[in-house]
């Protein structure tokens, strides 16, 4: 059974939910942060923010639009894992978190097999780029290229594989044209990339690389993306309001900035002055570092900086409840039956008996 | 003839959108109705008469006494006239800009001169990341004008810059003239890592310049016409520009990893 405590003193969910109500009702600007949730409960918190006329905002932000500015501004092509287990006769992989990422990657891939879909019946060339240490073992043949600098090597890379000169060491333009023959010779290549080493400007030079190589040949891209449910909040946050996260509702419209709406900017700014903390998906802890009044819907076991105002430990979705979430396998939003089935609250649950407290219509 | 005054009362609690105080939106309009605009971004409403004490005058020239880092889009799409801001302001000051004189006399925030296409922006004190970029979703950054900075600016100056001339008199952050399409970028303090990152055309000059990326590739030395004709317009603007471009230039071409047709100068 979820716990729910006001102030550090266990209460009912009821109460719990009441005292949380009450004190976003009296915040001048309330923010959503953190959203680690379903797409129930994604979908619960963003109409609770524009009851509240709020903002919202995901905890892995940076992350998410390290990839969606490029797509935005650059456009991006990209394929699913499966799609890329069946045909890709080449991968590129690209940085050393990309196993602590997701840890299935190498199951779902399989780059060792060769792809059944492929009508050239020969194994995979796998090239990985800054694999780090154990980033490349024990998955096939894996050429590798040591990067200190991964702007600066994927740039070089994109021009070798265009024909142009680059200023760098002989060894270096050796391994670079090596890769660059390979790409260019792929008959369905995937790159993959993740974590956090890449930027957009790193991406948006990685996906010119995929645009130039499409002019002869196939090539796509697999971002693994972020983890709680990044993916499935922001799909959902576009269904609702046209917008990815970092959108508030303080004009009584969703408003969309990147810079405005960055939850831990507000708060530190003094800008937002209350703030609801989500996170279904594990004990993840508000970023921040300033005392606000806060209520938590967390991971039991969360530590908190200071102790929330309200704080109800909520079930994970797909765990301790059914789920619809963002599933790396398929690229797309399934759903999940409990596997551990609980009376852990949903974050759709707490967030709908908050939202019962404020009325029907936005408060203005 | 006598300014349009804006004194700021006090820090305000939230973020104010400023974008109805420029000259072709206020001219005509009496100090009542000036008072009555809204500012507000959230649903506490905040005005005008709210926010500053008002001394009336011609809209053509708008004076701000006092400044917030909270004060967004002051200048958004002014056509003529002129804006003082004698202060601070915060996110997309001048965003859009595309005529008249735009003046700050402190720091402000990401994206000044966001997308300008025509106009003069200065900015006394030091810039934040992305001046003249595009926002979220755009493709093209600023498309023509004049900006100066005097004192730093951040991360990413001049991203997706199209054309026009930036000058940076102070240090630039990392990645300046990031995916530049064409137009001019001047730093004349020191410059962060990669510039010129994922550039197509276009000219950065740096007076003290980072490693480059191995995509620049060295084009040898030169004493351009153009460059002197340059510095001849940019004299009355800013000296220390005028003097770097009357320089020979090293010239590195690139960036060869997108179209390769930009270029990167620096004193030989």
């Amino acid at each position: 059974m979820g716990e729910a405590r006001i102030n550090g003193k266990p209460v009912s969910l009821a109460a719990a939910a009441e005292r949380a109500a009450e004190i976003l009702s009296q915040a001048r600007m309330p923010v959503i942060a953190g959203l680690g949730t379903d797409a129930a409960g994604a979908r619960a918190s963003i109409l609770l923010a524009e009851k509240l006329r709020g903002a919202y905002d995901h905890m892995h932000s940076t992350r998410i639009f390290a990839d969606l500015d490029v797509m935005r501004q650059a456009g991006l092509m990209v394929t699913t894992p499966n799609e890329a287990r069946l045909r890709a006769d080449v991968f590129l992989f690209i940085g050393k978190d990309l196993t602590k990422d997701w840890p299935a990657m190498m199951e779902r891939l399989s780059p060792a097999k060769i792809p059944p879909f492929d009508l050239v019946h020969e194994p995979r060339k796998l090239l990985w780029i800054a694999p780090g240490r154990g980033g490349a073992k024990g998955e096939g043949l894996v050429e590798t290229l040591d990067s200190s600098d991964l702007h600066a090597t994927l740039a070089s890379l994109r021009a070798r594989a265009a024909g142009r000169a680059v200023n760098c060491a002989k060894g270096t333009l050796r391994k670079l044209d090596e890769f660059a023959g390979v790409l260019k010779n792929a008959r369905f290549g995937v790159a993959v990339w993740g974590g956090d080493g890449l930027d957009s400007l790193s991406i948006e030079m990685l996906h010119g690389l995929i645009r130039d190589l499409n002019k002869t040949t196939r090539f796509s891209g697999l971002p693994l993306g972020a983890g709680a449910n990044a993916s499935g909040v922001v799909q959902t946050s576009g269904w609702m309001t046209g917008f990815p996260v970092r959108t508030s509702f303080g004009r009584g419209f969703p408003e969309h900035d990147t810079w405005r709406f960055d939850a831990t900017r507000m708060i530190e700014s003094g800008e937002a002055d209350t703030a609801l903390w989500i996170s279904a998906y594990g004990p993840e802890a508000p970023p921040w570092r300033k005392n606000i009044p806060l209520v938590a819907l967390a991971s039991p076991q969360t530590v908190f900086a200071w102790e929330p105002q309200v704080c109800v430990e909520i079930g994970c979705p797909g765990i301790d409840h059914d789920g619809a979430e963002f599933a790396r396998e398929t690229g797309s939003i399934v759903g999940s039956l409990a596997s551990h089935r609980s009376q852990a609250p949903s974050v759709a649950d707490v967030v709908s008996q908050i939202s019962k407290h404020l009325g029907e219509t936005p408060k203005c | 003839m006598k300014p349009l005054v804006f004194t700021l009362k006090q820090e305000p609690d939230q973020r104010l959108d400023l974008a109805p105080l420029v000259p072709h939106l206020l001219d005509g309009q009496s100090a009542k109705e000036i008072a009555e605009i809204e500012l507000q971004t959230t649903r506490e409403r905040a005005t005008v008469g709210d926010t500053f004490k008002i001394r009336p005058g011609s809209a053509e020239s708008i004076r701000f006494e006092g400044g917030s880092t909270r004060l967004d889009n002051i200048g958004k799409d002014m056509k003529a006239g002129e804006i003082v801001v004698e202060g601070d302001c915060g996110k997309s000051f001048g965003r859009s800009l595309s005529g008249g004189n735009l003046v700050l006399t402190g720091e402000c925030g990401p994206f000044a001169g966001s997308a300008m296409s025509g106009g003069r922006l200065e900015i006394a004190g030091d810039a934040g990341d992305f001046l003249g970029a595009p926002l979220e979703g755009e493709m093209e950054g600023m498309t023509g004008g004049l900006m100066i900075v005097r004192g730093n600016a951040g991360e990413r100056v001049g991203d997706r810059l199209r054309r026009g001339t930036i000058v940076i008199e102070g240090s630039a952050g990392d990645y300046p003239g990031s995916r530049m399409i064409a137009g001019t970028l001047i730093v004349l303090g020191e410059c962060g890592t990669l510039p010129g990152y994922l550039m197509r055309r276009g000219t950065i000059v740096l007076a003290n310049p980072p490693e480059l990326a191995p995509t620049f590739v060295d084009c040898g030395l030169h004493e351009l016409a153009f460059a002197k004709v340059f510095s001849g317009l940019l004299r009355p603007e800013s000296r220390a520009a005028a003097r770097l471009l009357s320089r020979p230039l090293a010239r590195f071409a690139g960036d060869m990893a997108a179209l390769g047709k930009g270029e990167i100068f620096f004193p030989a």
